[in-house]
């Protein structure tokens, strides 16, 4: 009788064990925004972007500390924690959502290919509904890169530009995003 | 007459305040190693604290402005990224470490060192709970 709940556990159990197996992960992806406008050019990086992805089921999560996004200059590093991200009161940014186009079958092919990552993105406190191509190369050792560039506005989260620095700060920010993945 | 003299001082102020403006809007980060510490801690009571309420470690430990904190343990695993910058983890006794981020990292430093860090908080991961420190630098 022993026996056959062992069996019939270690049965129930296999597939989370399968998914568990498929995790890959970084700890330090880059997320890099750029603001082009006549008046200025705008620029940031965070090089400590986690993210997990289950290549089975094609969920994925990232994790943005708003604070660890670094400018060259300390004044807009402030005024952007400060005055436009409010990073005191939403210190984190997120997105959650599935990855289509890559699949175990991917996994197991080195090489480029084209992917579409749906979900939720959060930030400053706003979820909206976003979907954006993207591309994962795959190496021979199994690891695989992802990269996406894509647009999004301010006004569509809620952060407010004041009148006078509207023309230093583009409406439409270009976001890019590079993460090396690795098996948990 | 009075009125040169108003316009030479509004140029001279105009001047003076366009310097500073400039000198402000170019003005880089402060170099982490000058700079006062704030708090002082280990590696495992920091985690301990965001663990037990992030909140309060976050205005603790983060701050509503930037300020440098310095974290003292030994050092986990350490490594160099593709850009030059090195990453080392602190051990704080949990799978969650404290991850600090350098430019250059001493030559003697290797897993196992116990080492103080003077660096910047910004907070803590959803993912993975680590704590992470930017523009760090050893402690004298």
């Amino acid at each position: 009788m022993k026996n056959h709940r062992s069996i019939l556990l270690t049965l129930a159990l296999l597939p989370m064990l399968a998914s568990a197996q498929e995790r890959y992960a970084t700890r330090s992806g880059l997320i890099s925004f750029f603001s082009e406008t006549p008046v200025e050019n705008i620029e940031a990086h965070n090089r400590k972007v986690s993210s997990v992805l289950d290549v089975t089921s094609g969920a994925f999560q990232f994790a943005v500390v708003i604070k660890s996004f670094e400018f060259e200059k300390a004044l807009m590093q402030e005024h952007f924690n400060e005055n436009y991200m409010e990073s005191n009161t939403y210190p984190k940014a997120d997105f959650k959502g599935t990855v289509e186009g890559f699949g175990s079958a991917q996994l197991a092919t080195p090489g480029e290919h084209k992917v579409t990552v749906s979900g939720d993105l959060t930030i400053h406190g706003v979820t909206q509904k976003v979907s954006h191509p993207g591309t994962i190369t795959v190496a021979k050792d199994g690891t695989f890169k992802a990269v996406s560039d894509f647009i999004i506005k301010p006004e569509d989260h809620g952060i407010k530009i004041p009148g006078v620095v509207r023309k230093n700060i583009a409406e439409e920010i270009t976001v890019k995003v590079r993460m090396d993945y690795a098996k948990m | 007459m009075r009125i040169k003299t108003i316009i030479a001082v509004g140029a001279v102020v105009a001047v003076v305040a366009g310097v500073f403006a400039w000198r402000e809007y170019s003005r880089g980060h402060k170099d982490t190693a000058s700079r006062e510490v704030a708090q002082t801690i280990t590696a495992g009571d920091l985690l301990a604290a965001f663990r037990a309420d992030e909140a309060a470690a976050t205005a603790r430990f983060v701050g509503t402005s930037e300020q440098v904190i310095a974290v003292s343990g030994i050092i986990r695993e350490m490594g160099q990224e593709a850009d030059g910058r090195w990453n080392v983890t602190l051990e704080t006794g949990e799978d969650p470490g404290v991850e600090c981020e350098f430019t250059a990292v001493p030559t003697q430093w290797t897993t196992g060192t116990q080492v103080t860090v003077k660096g910047i908080c910004t907070g803590m991961d959803d993912l993975f709970g680590h704590i992470l420190m930017q523009r760090c630098v050893a402690a004298e």
